[in-house]
């Protein structure tokens, strides 16, 4: 809806751009001229701008991270039936975003950590078509309980299971990691021959 | 119409070409969720945006 919109105030500055170069003698006017500073100036960064926020808000959707080849197989995990496989978890049973599924367990919650994503994004994207994708994927640093917190912090679901209460400081404080458990994680390698959900409806 | 006046009828010809086709690629890349589309928008779109400003403003300037 939103690209809509910015589509929609672009059609209206090459609307208003093409009055001035078609119509030069409005120009010389003063409402002319102040016409052609929105039309060639105002309208331009305002559509660019709002532009750029749209691309950057794409850029968090499964879609997006899902269009790189070497994504594919870590996208399919997602369908994996089984609920004990964490990300397939979460995805099938909007403990998520399904349409962010990948941005919000791997975006970063700290103040810059969506800033962060971004420009490890843009070097994805550097990699990908300019170098040569490594063959094992890997995350930049080991995955934070953070993340997870961020979401399961004070859920009843997970204060009152037993072995978070017994470990709650060090999960707080990423001295065990909640993957040491809960280690069903993307394997790539695997999905190929695991048995997969067909999603809604199937 | 004065040689000034030519001069920067010109340059804000330029500037609109410039800039409409900026924003015409800006708009066909909005509807594509796809690195690819995010590359065309700034390395093309914007490229061309910007020095669309840059020449209507360097014409306004210097009329």
């Amino acid at each position: 809806m939103a690209a809509y919109s910015v589509a929609g105030l672009i059609v209206l500055s090459i609307l208003l751009i093409g009055l001035v170069l078609f119509r030069p003698s409005i120009v010389a006017a003063r409402g002319g001229k102040i016409l052609a500073f929105i039309a060639l100036f105002i309208l331009p960064i305002f559509a660019t701008g709002l532009g750029g926020s749209i691309h950057l808000e794409h850029s968090k959707s499964r879609e997006f991270c899902l269009s790189c080849h070497v994504m594919e197989p870590y996208g399919k995990s997602l369908y994996i039936d089984d609920p004990n496989y964490l990300p397939a978890a979460h995805f099938q049973n909007h403990r998520i975003p399904a349409e962010q599924a990948c941005y919000t367990c791997h975006t970063n919650y700290t103040l810059f950590g969506g800033a962060k994503s971004k420009l490890r994004g843009l070097n994805h994207i550097y990699v990908y078509y300019l170098k040569t994708p490594p063959a094992k994927i890997a995350l930049y640093e080991p995955f934070q309980n953070r993340e997870c917190l961020h979401c399961h912090a004070n859920a009843r679901s997970y204060e009152e299971t037993t072995p978070h209460k017994e470990m709650k400081e060090q999960l707080a404080s990423n001295d065990m990691s909640c993957i040491t458990c809960h280690n069903k994680i993307h394997d790539a390698a695997k999905v190929g021959t695991a048995k997969l959900w067909k999603g809604p409806g199937a | 119409m004065t040689a000034s006046a030519a001069a920067l009828q010109h340059k804000l010809t330029i500037a609109g070409i410039l800039l409409a086709s900026g924003l015409a690629v800006e708009g066909i890349t909005l509807l594509w969720a796809h690195p690819l589309s995010f590359l065309l928008f700034c390395g093309l779109g914007g490229a061309l945006v910007l020095a669309g400003i840059a020449v209507y403003l360097f014409a306004i300037v210097n009329r």
